[in-house]
């Protein structure tokens, strides 16, 4: 029997890590893109590789999830991380407060934690708000969005996975009894249009997804929730720096390259495609990135940007949970043929793309376990070095 | 073949002497390749004349006079230009080379350029009034 | 509040396979402090589709964003409109030079990438190895085991601003001599015979335009020259222990 044959909407981190997985399983695996390698929401992530630290307290689900798979991360793409810890930082009583709680639930999610005094924080990280009352050491860490994604999509690439960017997905093919068969395409490249069948289409679109399955009809609960970041020109500090509080906007600063970035708010837009960076989110930024770091009232901008997060299902804002979905639709709306995966985080890329293979392979009765958590990926630049499918 | 328009190409030369959106280091390099063909071209126009020359005491005569006009002596000024600016530029590239004035690179070629506006005046003023 | 809006004409280099390039005006309305690639974005998101570039992180740390905005190479995310064009002006965007078009803005980072492992050119390296110019007053006792992006973005800005490379399609170029000098021949001096060649460092002509260009700190001239030295040394090292 030949290969089976998966199409993958969207090369962000779920679609690049999925094309790893389902290469690495024996599929014959092609990535639908409309630009180029992280074009959505990925590539324009803050960048923080999640301990779990963050969602400890409110979703214990995600911090187990973040704890796993940063340690995998860390294991099998070294070469797109800054693996240098991160401290959450207590500024006030109610920070205090929290401490309580955080020390309780990062053990209860087995996240590593070492609780330091304020004139040790202040000894490693001299930038930090000199009022700080009491810091703890999580093993957070910072990665490159562009080349995490490449890491996978090369791997995938040197594993048989075909890319096909500049290419926009324009609908669902169904074959006539409601079960998905293919895309129809637009090379953005050329202009011209053309048809892909294969016996799995994987939705990973992210912000996007509702946008895939409305063109048949369907609807996915996923929630675009934007969010604004600001980078700064010095590098004030070696680790992530974190407000010990619930989780709230501009309370994360960490470093990048030579930059700190400051992040992020969270709101709700009309258009998905284009989002402005709004000033007083900016504004917010710099003054909540300065009682973390206080120089940073002081700094030079060096960008300001904002990023779309594909949120799961109902609530509002924050309260969202920040875990993932795989959705058959053969069980959501009985089209066989399409699976959505949305929602996540950049850390739990791997996880994600675990997930997704697993459904898809029980789909089509094929039996390959998943070993992308053993297989380190190769350099990020083989991506480059071979050339895209084009249409011939 | 269009995927390589954007390719560099000896065909087109011309994008070597563009000025456009560059800085002084980019300018002596447009300086430096100008020079460099106008002295390859003059080597070859030399290597002509000294083969007409070659012809006898006739040519030799001829040559004289024509040598003695002033666009001829314009035209060796020229020649004389080209041999001080890519000389001095060449010492910029070497003395660069060498880690000398790396950080300081366009003061260095400001620096040289100007002592090479004195000399190439110098020149035109002894050639001319001699 | 916000700033008085300025109306600029976008005027962007457009090239679909098969197709001849030419310029497509975008005339539109943007705020002086926006950045020269969301201009960009809002053509595709609001007015053309089709449009084709590179983009990902938005804040220099990817490299994808390198374009030619008038002329001059810029990495289009950290470059505000007010800085290089004016209310009521043209602002011109092409693809990078020296590298292949793909279509529009977008242009193939193979060769250069591929060069780039050739060499070997670090992604990471330990915090105390980076060039930094305000290193803070207190490091950490073992600040060492930190470890942090390298400068270099990959962006090719560099290549499409040097002249040399301009000339031949073979030439290494600034930022895969940086890398190697990164490391250096006493770390690898198994880029010796890849650097000291016609096609490595002999080709640059010490223009400092990749220099003048990088958003990123690298200085490639600088490394340029710096590794100029080291292979000298080391020639002549060999001169003498030659029997
Ligand atoms: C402000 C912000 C900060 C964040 N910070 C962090 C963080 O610090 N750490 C962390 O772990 N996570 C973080 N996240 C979460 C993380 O960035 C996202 O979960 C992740 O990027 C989603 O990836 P994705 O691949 O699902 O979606 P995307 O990256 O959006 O990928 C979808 C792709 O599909 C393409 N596409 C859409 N429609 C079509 C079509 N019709 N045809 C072809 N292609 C199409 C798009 O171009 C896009 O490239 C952050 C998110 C936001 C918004
Ligand atoms: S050296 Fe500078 S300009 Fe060249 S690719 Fe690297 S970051 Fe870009």
């Amino acid at each position: 029997m030949s290969k089976p044959h998966a199409i993958i909407i969207g090369a962000g981190f779920t679609g690049t890590a999925t094309a790893h997985d389902l290469a690495l399983r024996g599929f014959d695996v092609t990535v639908i893109e409309r630009g180029d390698i992280c074009h959505g929401t990925s590539g324009r992530t803050h960048g923080l590789l999640h301990s779990g630290g963050r969602y400890a307290v409110k979703d214990q689900e995600s911090a187990i999830e973040c704890i796993t798979e940063n340690t995998i991360l860390r294991r099998i793409v070294p070469q797109v991380i800054e693996p240098n810890g991160g401290l959450f930082i207590a500024l006030d009583e109610s920070d205090l407060a929290y401490a309580e709680q955080f020390i309780e639930s990062c053990e209860e999610c087995h996240i590593p934690l070492e609780e330091i005094k304020p004139q040790e924080a202040l000894r490693r990280e001299p930038h930090i708000n000199p009022r700080v009352l009491t810091a703890f050491m999580i093993p957070d860490g910072t990665f490159d969005p562009l080349r995490l994604a490449l890491a996978f999509a090369g791997t995938a690439k040197r594993n048989g996975a075909k890319f096909r960017t500049y290419t926009e997905v324009k609908k669902l093919i169904t074959d006539g009894k409601g079960n998905i068969t293919g895309v129809n395409l637009l090379d953005l490249k050329s202009g011209k249009s053309a048809e892909l069948y294969a016996d799995i289409v994987v939705n990973a679109t992210g912000a996007w997804a509702g946008e895939i399955v409305e063109t048949v009809g369907v609807n996915v609960p996923v929630k675009p929730t934007p969010g604004v970041m600001v980078a700064f020109e010095q590098r004030f500090v070696q680790r992530t720096v974190n407000r010990l509080n619930k989780p709230g906007d501009g309370d994360i600063v960490l470093p990048q390259r030579r930059m700190v970035v400051v992040g992020t708010t969270s709101f709700e837009v009309d258009s998905l495609d284009y989002v402005p960076v709004l000033e007083d989110h900016v504004k917010l930024m710099i003054e909540r990135g300065a009682q973390l770091i206080p120089a940073i009232a002081g700094a030079k901008i060096r960008g300001k940007y904002m990023a779309t997060r594909p949120l799961i299902g109902g609530g509002e804002g924050r309260s969202v949970a920040r875990t993932f979905k795989c959705y058959d639709h053969k069980e959501m709306h009985n089209l066989d043929g399409l699976v959505t995966i949305t929602g996540g985080k950049a850390t739990t890329l791997r996880a994600m793309a675990e997930k997704t293979a697993d459904v898809v392979c029980t789909k089509l009765g094929i039996n390959a376990p998943c070993v992308t958590a053993e297989t380190p990926l190769l350099s990020y630049r083989q991506y480059y070095l071979q050339p895209n499918e084009d249409f011939s | 073949m269009e995927k390589q328009r954007n390719h560099p190409s000896p065909l087109k030369f011309w994008l070597w002497f563009n000025p456009i959106g560059r800085q002084a280091g980019g300018w002596a390099y447009i300086l430096h390749r100008i020079t460099a063909l106008g002295l390859t071209f003059y080597l070859y126009l030399h290597l002509i004349v000294l083969g007409l020359l070659a012809k006898g005491p006739d040519g030799y005569d001829q040559f004289l006079v024509l040598a003695h006009s002033p666009l001829f002596v314009f035209g060796e000024l020229l020649v004389v230009a080209a041999g001080i600016l890519h000389g001095l530029n060449g010492m910029r590239i070497a003395l660069t080379t060498l880690g000398v004035s790396v950080t300081r690179q366009k003061q260095l070629f400001f620096g040289l350029m100007a002592i090479a506006a004195i000399a190439i005046l110098v020149f035109g003023i002894r050639m001319f009034t001699v | 509040m916000s700033p008085a809006k300025w109306n600029i004409i976008l005027k962007i280099h457009r090239q679909k396979q098969g197709e001849a390039p030419h310029f497509e005006e975008f005339p539109m309305q943007v705020d002086p402090d926006e950045y020269v690639l969301d201009a960009v974005e809002r053509v595709w998101a609001f007015m053309d589709r089709s449009l084709c570039f590179r983009h990902a992180c938005h804040h220099s740390t990817c490299g994808a964003c390198g374009m030619r905005v008038n002329d001059v190479e810029k990495l289009t995310c950290i470059t505000p409109i007010r800085e290089v064009t004016r209310d009521g002006a043209t602002l011109k965007v092409e693809p990078l030079r020296n590298f292949p078009v793909v279509s529009d803005l977008a242009v193939d980072m193979g060769t250069f990438y591929s060069r780039m492992e050739t060499v070997g050119a670090r992604a990471v390296l330990p915090v105390s190895e980076a060039e930094i110019e305000n290193p803070p007053t207190t490091w950490d006792a073992d600040e060492s085991q930190y470890i942090r992006l390298a400068d270099c973005i990959e962006c090719g800005l560099c290549i499409s601003a040097c002249p040399a490379a301009a000339t031949s399609t073979e030439y290494l170029g600034p930022a895969v001599l940086a890398g190697a000098q990164d490391q250096g021949l006493k770390r690898n001096l198994k880029l010796l015979e890849l650097v000291d060649s016609e096609d490595g460092l002999w080709r640059c002509h010490s223009a400092f335009e990749c220099t003048a260009v990088c958003p990123s700190f690298v200085d490639p001239a600088r490394r340029i020259m710096d590794l100029r030295m080291q292979v000298i040394e080391e020639r002549f090292k060999r001169l003498f222990r030659k029997p």
